[in-house]
């Protein structure tokens, strides 16, 4: 909750993805609930029924189609045409976005460090399954940084070089940055979004962006375990980091009591929210183990396979 | 609860309370902190400040510790006090109680020997020993530096031996020197003597005094055998009047045991034939307060030697009677009513003596049943020679007066004319007069003077008249027949009255006017008569004109006077006469009633008459202790309180009355024994009473009490206050982890 007085930055890429995580997450793969078309053919699974050598279906002959699809099997069996689909293998298009305001460098452990290796290992896992990979970050004035395309493992260079230049601060409108992610994002796939959420104008909007046009929205919350259980005491002036708000108050016992029913109710709404639109949303505490995160949770909650 | 400085708590209550919580606003310095966002938190304060518009006050605890504290403090500044039920009394009363029954050897039952006032004084100390030390916060919630005590011995008489004081050591060094004495009990004095010593404030409200420093916790060390227990009273009426708070505690501390019985001479009496003056008659009476009946040896001894012993048996204790209706002995019975009637007995021992001496008497009991108290089981009595009255007749002839002095077989009668007479005044006491020795004259000479229808001149009383002389009563002991002196030692004469008068009422305990046959005297000449104011005089017979006998005393004079002459009525020719000149001589030279044997009562003071002029007086007690005495004009000494029984021994130089003997053969100095006993069956009767029965109340023994008190509160408030701030400190410390 508090502003780091020091916060870890990135220097390399292996500061955020060591080797040793990264050789364990290479059998992983990213996991879509629905199956999209891709541009270019890859390793994922197509809607459309190709020319893999994975068998889909079985359908009637009608007239037109292609004679060489015909099971003819089927035919000596059956003494009727049908033909043999097969399932058409494409890439899978993974956005990442990072929020980069400066609400997110807070925190112990920090929370945007724990944003930068959680995106670093994604993005690895995207690029070690030749997922066409892209990397959003929004901060100071809804300026936004962007990496597109990147395919293969040899890209993953580029996106610890893109995460490690990333350096939070100032406010931003999120549902603006929201939008202009929507607007400039190309295909179908996956997007990852991680933030704390906590935006004075609302997370509903953004949210609302960036689901849809063929996107798996999956809401990453990172909150530092300060936010969840504020150890602070006295009387105190909380100035807010992005737009320099002042609360003045005086911490009690029903105070804090009261912060935590609120916070457990912004969850709450959060997640009803996510889930009424088909958002996944899952709640990362800085403290937590990355590995663990990508390996376990991630896995349960279905981003992962 | 009262409260001693309301306003001033108020004043600064509504200055510091005000104050605290602007203090407490402004001292608010907050802490920066910057946070990721405040959008939760103001949403908390928003939701606490909804529902409660004084949140930051009322949540905040250290806020309210500094009340409370503040708070405390105020009230204290109120100074307020309760009254308080404190099991320790802050003032107690020691009322020791050394009569003679408290000498029983009765006190404790494991160790035979000791005595009821040992026991009593254990007791004491005991309490003493219990008694609050002062210490810095007890002086500053009482009035007092702890507990506060008083001791007072009591008899007879009452002495404060130790006045209020807080030191246990002087407490005790007190109690421990009080010496038994051999006095009858007298409850009342010493509690008088209690509520003296306490020092008084006036109340205001209850518009009278009442003792300062709380009620008094009053502990009664005894044995029960308090005869006037009964009248102290304690209604509220006696109660402004005797300044005893109601909320006085009387605890009474038995000492003794209840079922002590005792051997005791109640009486003892010597006496003289009437006819045969060397005839001597001594009656010993005995009472027995044990349940069974005891044989008893008395033995009695005269001038040390024993010459006889009888053999008496007396009866046991017997049962309580049904109603006590002897009025005469109503007072006692009220005391011991309810109480087992003691067994008496008595026995008579005749003896040929004419000289003066001492009789002891002692009731010899074996040593294996002796009894609890020694003191009651001898008895003196003192007898005087049998030598008869030497009287003075100032009379220009009477005959009939002459003849029944004469028949009186005194020792000496000497009819002196009054011019003669008259110059034996003038001359003063113990001069002589007249020509050689032997018929020299003096007025010490006379045990009674008899003046006969004739009054000296004297100077006036008061002084006030100069040198001017009016008749009236000489100095000494005088029977005035025939003459009325004026007031204040006389009466006013009205003028003569010819009508026949009868005596219509007398005192007939006079012991003068026993015999005197007054009911049928008939006067025929008389004085109308008047008792003046503040005057002397008692009337102890009346007619139907006024007063007709008459008697007066004042410093240097006692008198009886017969205003009526004799001579004007049918007395001298009846035998009441004669009677009525013999007794009232007697009852004038002995002062008081007939009884040869005067005893005295410890307890009582000594008051004795010497002849006039005696000087060097000096008188030993019975430990051999001497004191000098100042005889008064008409040759009176006193002193007391006698403590011990015993006899008492006045010496002279002087002249002698009867009964005086010569303290050596050739000396001037002269002595009289006076034999003082107990004589008291109501303090020989020894069993402790269990309960105390008071006029009000009845106090059982060893009765826990307890006492109010005001308490000061501000002190336990000013330390509420500060463990309040103790408190603050540590929620203020701990406060993050609320």
């Amino acid at each position: 909750m508090l502003k780091t007085p020091s916060p870890t930055r990135p220097e390399r890429l292996e500061d955020l993805l060591p080797p040793e995580l990264l050789a364990r997450i290479a059998s992983l793969d990213v996991a879509s609930r629905r199956v999209f078309s891709g541009k270019l053919k890859g390793e994922r699974r197509s809607k459309r029924k190709g020319e893999s050598v994975e068998f889909a279906d079985h359908r009637q002959y009608v007239m037109g189609d292609d004679l060489r699809r015909i099971d003819w099997n089927l035919f000596g069996r059956l003494d009727r045409l049908f033909l043999k689909l097969f399932l058409e293998e494409e890439d899978l298009s993974l956005h990442i976005v990072i929020d980069a305001t400066a609400s997110q460098d807070t925190g112990e452990p920090n929370k945007f460090f724990f944003a930068q290796q959680l995106g670093a290992v994604i993005a690895a896992i995207g690029l070690i399954n030749l997922n066409r990979v892209a990397l959003s970050a929004f901060g100071a004035g809804s300026t936004l940084a962007h990496l597109k395309d990147l395919r293969g493992r040899r890209r993953l260079h580029d996106v610890g070089r893109f995460l490690c230049a990333l350096e939070p601060s100032g406010t931003a409108s999120a549902a603006e940055a929201a939008k202009r992610i929507a607007l400039t994002r190309r295909g179908k796939g996956v997007m990852v979004f991680i933030s704390d959420f906590f935006f004075k104008e609302g997370y509903e909007a953004p949210l609302r962006m960036l689901v849809g046009h063929g996107y798996d929205l999956f809401a990453v919350q990172v909150l530092s375990p300060q936010e969840i259980n504020p150890p602070i005491g006295g009387d105190l002036r909380l100035k807010d980091v992005e737009d320099g708000d002042v609360a003045e108050l005086t911490i009690s016992a029903p105070l804090l009591n009261r912060y935590r029913a609120n916070l457990a109710a912004y969850e709450q709404r959060l997640k009803s929210f996510c889930t009424a639109r088909g958002i996944q949303h899952m709640l990362a505490p800085s403290d937590t183990d990355v590995a663990a995160l990508v390996m376990d949770e991630l896995r349960k909650r279905g981003l992962l396979r | 609860m009262t409260w001693l400085s309301a306003p001033i708590a108020f004043i600064a209550a509504a200055i510091a309370i005000p104050t605290l919580i602007i203090l407490y606003f402004l001292k608010l310095r907050r802490r920066d902190l910057e946070v990721s966002s405040t959008l939760l938190w103001k949403k908390s304060i928003q939701d606490l400040q909804a529902n409660a518009p004084f949140q930051k006050l009322r949540r905040s605890i250290l806020l309210l510790l500094q009340l409370l504290a503040l708070a405390a403090a105020l009230l204290a500044l109120g100074q307020p006090e309760i009254k308080a039920d404190i099991t320790q009394g802050h003032r107690r009363v020691l009322l020791i109680d050394r009569s003679a029954s408290m000498a029983a050897t009765d006190g404790d039952a494991a160790a035979p020997g000791t005595t009821r006032l040992d026991a009593a004084k254990k007791a004491a100390i005991a309490i003493v020993d219990a008694m609050r030390e002062p210490n810095i916060f007890t002086s500053l919630t009482s009035d007092e530096g702890g507990d506060q005590a008083m001791v007072i011995a009591f008899g007879t008489q009452a002495q404060v031996v130790q006045n209020f004081t807080a030191s246990k050591a002087e407490l005790k060094r007190a109690i421990e020197a009080i010496d038994p004495a051999d006095t009858p009990s007298r409850l009342s004095e010493a509690i008088k003597l209690a509520k003296a010593q306490s020092p008084l404030t006036f109340d205001v409200e209850k518009e009278r005094f009442v003792a300062r420093g709380g009620p008094s916790i009053i502990h009664i060390f005894s044995d029960g055998r308090l005869p006037d227990s009964m009248k102290m009273d304690f209604k509220p009426e006696e109660i402004s009047r005797l300044e005893i708070s109601p909320d006085d505690v009387v605890t009474y501390h038995a000492a003794g045991q209840a079922d002590s019985g005792n051997l005791a001479i109640t009486a003892l009496r010597a006496q003289r034939d009437f006819d045969n003056p060397a005839r001597l008659n001594i009656f010993v009476a005995a009472q027995n307060t044990f349940r069974e009946p005891r044989t008893v040896d008395v033995e009695l001894a005269i001038d040390n030697r024993p010459l006889r012993v009888r053999q008496i048996t007396l009866p046991g204790m017997s049962a309580a009677p049904a109603a006590a209706d002897d009025s005469a002995s109503l007072e006692r019975s009220e005391a011991v009513k309810g109480e087992p009637i003691p067994g008496v007995g008595g026995v008579v021992f005749e003896l040929e003596r004419a000289e003066a001496g001492i009789a002891t008497a002692r009731l010899i009991v074996p040593e294996e049943r002796r009894d609890a108290l020694a003191v009651d089981d001898l008895a003196y009595a003192i007898f005087p020679p049998a030598k008869r009255l030497s009287v003075a007749l100032v009379s220009a002839g009477n005959l009939f007066l002459t003849t029944a002095l004469e028949g009186m077989n005194l020792s000496r009668l000497v009819v002196i004319p009054p011019e003669k007479f008259q110059s034996m005044l003038d001359a003063g006491p113990g001069a002589t007069t007249g020509g050689d020795a032997a018929t020299a004259l003096s007025l010490g000479d006379f045990d009674v003077v008899v003046l006969d229808k004739w009054l000296p001149m004297v100077k006036l009383a008061d002084g006030s008249g100069g040198d001017a002389k009016i008749p009236g009563l000489p100095p000494g002991r005088v029977l005035v027949l025939g003459a009325t002196p004026p007031p204040p030692m006389g009466l006013i004469d009205r003028g003569e009255i010819d009508e026949p008068a009868v005596i219509i009422d007398h005192d007939r305990q006079h012991p003068a006017l026993a015999l005197a046959g007054l009911t049928e005297l008939v006067i025929y000449k008389g004085h109308k008569l008047e008792v003046g104011e503040q005057s002397a005089v008692t009337v102890i017979a009346r007619d139907q004109n006024g007063p007709a006998i008459v008697e007066t005393t004042s410093d240097a004079t006692r008198a009886i006077i017969v205003p009526f002459d004799p001579g004007e009525s049918d007395w001298p020719i009846k035998p009441g006469f004669v009677l009525f000149v013999a007794s009232s001589l007697t009852y004038l030279a002995h002062e008081g009633p007939q009884d040869v044997s005067r005893s005295l009562t410890p307890g009582q003071t000594l008051a004795e008459r010497l002849p006039v002029g005696a000087q060097e007086a000096r008188l030993s007690l019975p430990d051999g202790e001497r004191f000098d005495l100042v005889p008064a004009a008409d040759g009176s000494v006193a002193y007391g309180p006698l403590n011990k029984v015993g006899i008492y021994t006045i010496s002279w130089r002087g002249s002698a009355q009867a009964g005086d003997v010569p303290v050596e053969e050739g000396s001037d100095r002269v002595r009289r024994a006076l034999a003082a006993n107990l004589l008291d069956p109501e303090e020989s009767t020894i069993g402790a009473r269990p309960a105390l029965a008071l006029a009000s109340r009845n106090v059982l023994a060893e009765q826990a009490g307890t006492a109010n008190s005001k308490q000061r509160l501000w002190p336990w408030l000013i330390l509420a206050a500060l463990f309040v701030i103790m408190l603050e400190w540590y929620v203020y410390n701990r406060k993050v982890h609320l």
